[in-house]
């Protein structure tokens, strides 16, 4: 059987998924005996950029219209388009005020020169083209990566958590950070899939894997107003990592 | 008029091209272009909180996300009058040299050391040659267990916080880094034997200035508040919060980083930049390994940025190791982080990232939340620097052949390392 080929992208963001490949430094080198990675640009200067993918896999956000070529380019090469990360998968930082004013913060940047850039407010994958499997996380985990490659290999589609940060981190008995230190965490509506890492180090969740599907954003804005935090502050914590309206 | 261009820049992080006008012999307009997508993280980041500037700026760069952190968390911590622990303060180092560790590895072998052997990426390399590539995997991993045990995470750390650590790491963890640092030891030396064996890249002389945080233990990418420029043999020392007086960045129509000039004279930062700013660090073995490398300094030539780097490696192995001894002699305490007072203040931080000098300065306003912020990277105070060399290397050049010259300016490229996510950044004007 021929090896599927694989392209691995990067649109705007900080390169941090396609440096967790890039970090599986004990599997690089079988991963490359399993899949043909024909373009990845980040890691090789020879790259097939015509030729048909059976998986795609995209990290960054969209946040100009060559951002938006590109992943539209990909997007008719590809028979499986991977969504990586947090930007790709809800439009990450990038994102966080996509309401406010683009021109005057271009100016306020660059200066006049800044509003002739191609610039646009940051979009997730989906906004734009149709997703086949998303993989969050900012920047996403090593294992679920792998257990992607895995299971795409074999014709299966990999399963994640659903349940929110909250059951791994009682699953790690660790002291509440919302209930008994009043801290600002994010826990009880984020995607778990980290294994608690901010709360197992005692520190709060600030909701990089993006939002849990079925989080229970009013119960947990309330607790946080009964901690005296202000609402505004909530709400804005909570778009820093996924703005509103991204939700798939 | 000819031109030579480069449309996307292989085997760097982020987006960038190069373009060289020729007419005739006469090299015209040399740019790099940036294109990589302006986030505008620094307005975004208006109205955070203390605590939440870090992890959002930290997002500008995996690769130098350790250094964006802890600049961050220096910045902050100066605007209000913070003193961390002197645990702190190792941890930090410890945490840096991680990633100067991973950054350095994976630059060399992953993505220059391909060209020198002529090879298209390090997985085509690893074909014809496994061992050079597993030793650079290996040094790679090395630095990732150290910013995992220590940062919480190897991209993106979580455990370093305003005022210190979440959680300090346990005795047997450093035991555990120590021994990885042991085999580290002998691995560094083996890079610096490969880089010493590559045929030698030689596209360009010209002098050059460079400027490095003057640290005062000589031996630092995070204490120190002080910048050395240095050009022609004369030596010039900034104070962190008058950063702009060596900056004095412009925004160019060509790029979305913003170009730097110190004396109206472009300056490279980074590996060779730190040596040359603090040269008393080579003794020992660096002594012998810049030796073989045939490294002079200060260097004429931007391609001996490699061989900074690489005895680096070994300074950073050293120094690590260093560390973690003199952590377990004196205990580990699990202590609290200092805690913040915030107030209308304002504070600016320097360190030496993987690539070069990163700024960050804030101000913040009376709860604490930032009222304007500015970070100047590493990259984009090395774009006029960069560009100077292309020209060089084209005026340089016997050879006219568009091949020939468009290796050499990749090369020369990716002898800066740059990091382009990075120098797509956000400046307040005053």
């Amino acid at each position: 059987m021929s090896k599927p080929t694989v392209g691995i992208f990067g649109l705007t963001g900080c390169a941090g998924d396609q440096l967790v490949i890039l970090n599986c430094e004990d599997r690089l080198l079988d991963l490359a005996a399993l899949i043909d990675v024909r373009e990845f640009l980040m890691a090789s200067s020879e790259n097939d950029t015509a030729c048909q993918l059976d998986v795609a896999l995209v990290e960054g956000a969209v946040v100009s219209r060559r951002d938006a070529e590109r992943l539209r380019a990909v997007r008719a090469r590809a028979k499986t388009l991977v969504a990586l990360g947090t930007c790709a998968v809800w439009g990450g930082v990038a994102a966080m005020d996509r309401g406010a004013d683009r021109p005057a913060l271009l100016e306020e940047v660059y200066g006049k020169d800044g509003l002739s850039y191609d610039s646009q407010p940051a979009q997730a994958l989906h906004e734009v083209v149709k997703v086949d499997l998303n993989i969050t996380g900012c920047p996403i985990e090593k294992d679920h990566f792998l257990a992607a490659i895995a299971n795409l290999l074999n014709g299966d589609v990999p399963v994640y958590p659903t349940y929110p940060l909250c059951t791994e981190c009682r699953m790690q008995e660790n002291n509440c950070l919302l209930t008994e230190r009043g801290a600002l965490c994010c826990g009880p509506i984020t995607a778990a899939g980290c294994k608690a890492r901010c709360p197992d180090l005692r520190v709060p969740c600030v909701g990089c894997r993006g939002p849990v599907s079925d989080a229970n954003m009013s119960s947990l804005t309330a607790t946080l107003a009964e901690k005296g935090f202000d609402r505004e502050m909530i709400a804005a914590r909570l778009r820093t990592f996924a703005p509103e309206g991204a939700a798939q | 008029m000819s031109k030579i261009v480069i449309d996307h820049l292989a085997r760097v992080e982020g987006h960038g091209g190069i373009t060289v006008e020729l007419e005739g012999d006469t090299v015209g307009a040399v740019h790099f272009d940036v294109f990589e997508g302006a986030r505008l993280l620094e307005p975004l980041v208006r109205g955070k909180r203390f605590d939440e500037v870090a992890p959002v700026l930290s997002r500008i760069c995996s690769i130098c996300s350790v250094a964006h952190t802890l600049t961050s968390l220096k910045a902050t911590e100066n605007a209000f009058a913070v003193r961390v622990s002197p645990q702190t303060e190792l941890l930090r180092e410890l945490l840096f040299r991680g990633e100067s560790i991973e950054s350095h590895a994976l630059h060399l072998f992953l993505l220059a050391v391909p060209d020198y052997l002529n090879y298209p990426s390090a997985i085509a390399l690893s074909a014809d040659k496994p061992a050079v590539v597993l030793l650079g995997l290996r040094l790679k991993k090395l630095g990732n267990l150290i910013q995992e045990t220590i940062g919480g995470r190897a991209i993106h750390p979580v455990n370093a916080v305003p005022g210190g650590f979440g959680k300090a790491p346990a005795i047997e963890q450093l035991i555990e880094l120590r021994s990885a640092l042991m085999q580290g030891m002998a691995d560094s030396d083996a890079a610096m034997d490969l880089m010493a064996s590559l045929p030698a890249a030689d596209f360009c002389h010209c002098d050059t200035v460079y400027a490095a945080l003057r640290s005062p233990s000589l031996d630092s990418y995070y204490a120190g508040d002080e910048v050395m420029a240095v050009s022609d043999g004369s030596r010039e020392i900034f104070h962190a919060t008058d950063y702009r007086a060596l900056t004095n960045e412009r925004a160019v129509p060509h790029s979305h980083a913003k170009h730097s000039a110190f004396r109206d004279k472009p300056f490279m930062v980074g590996s060779l930049a730190r040596l040359t700013v603090n040269p008393r660090r080579l003794t020992g073995k660096l002594a012998v390994a810049k030796k073989r490398l045939k490294l002079q300094l200060p260097a004429d030539n931007p391609m001996d940025n490699n061989k900074a780097q690489a005895l680096e490696l070994i300074n950073d192995v050293e120094r690590a190791l260093e560390i973690i001894e003199q952590l377990l002699r004196a205990g580990v305490k699990d202590e609290p982080p200092v805690p913040v007072h915030p107030r209308a203040a304002a504070g600016t931080a320097i360190t030496e990232a993987p690539r070069g000098l990163l700024i960050h300065s804030y101000s913040y306003d009376a709860e604490g939340r930032i009222a304007s912020a500015d970070v100047i990277t590493p990259t984009a105070l090395n774009a006029a620097s960069l560009e100077m060399h292309f020209r060089k290397a084209v005026e340089q050049s016997a050879e006219r052949d568009d091949a020939v010259l468009s290796r050499k300016l990749q090369m020369i490229a990716r002898a800066y390392d740059p990091c382009i996510s990075c120098s797509v950044h956000l400046l307040r004007r005053p």
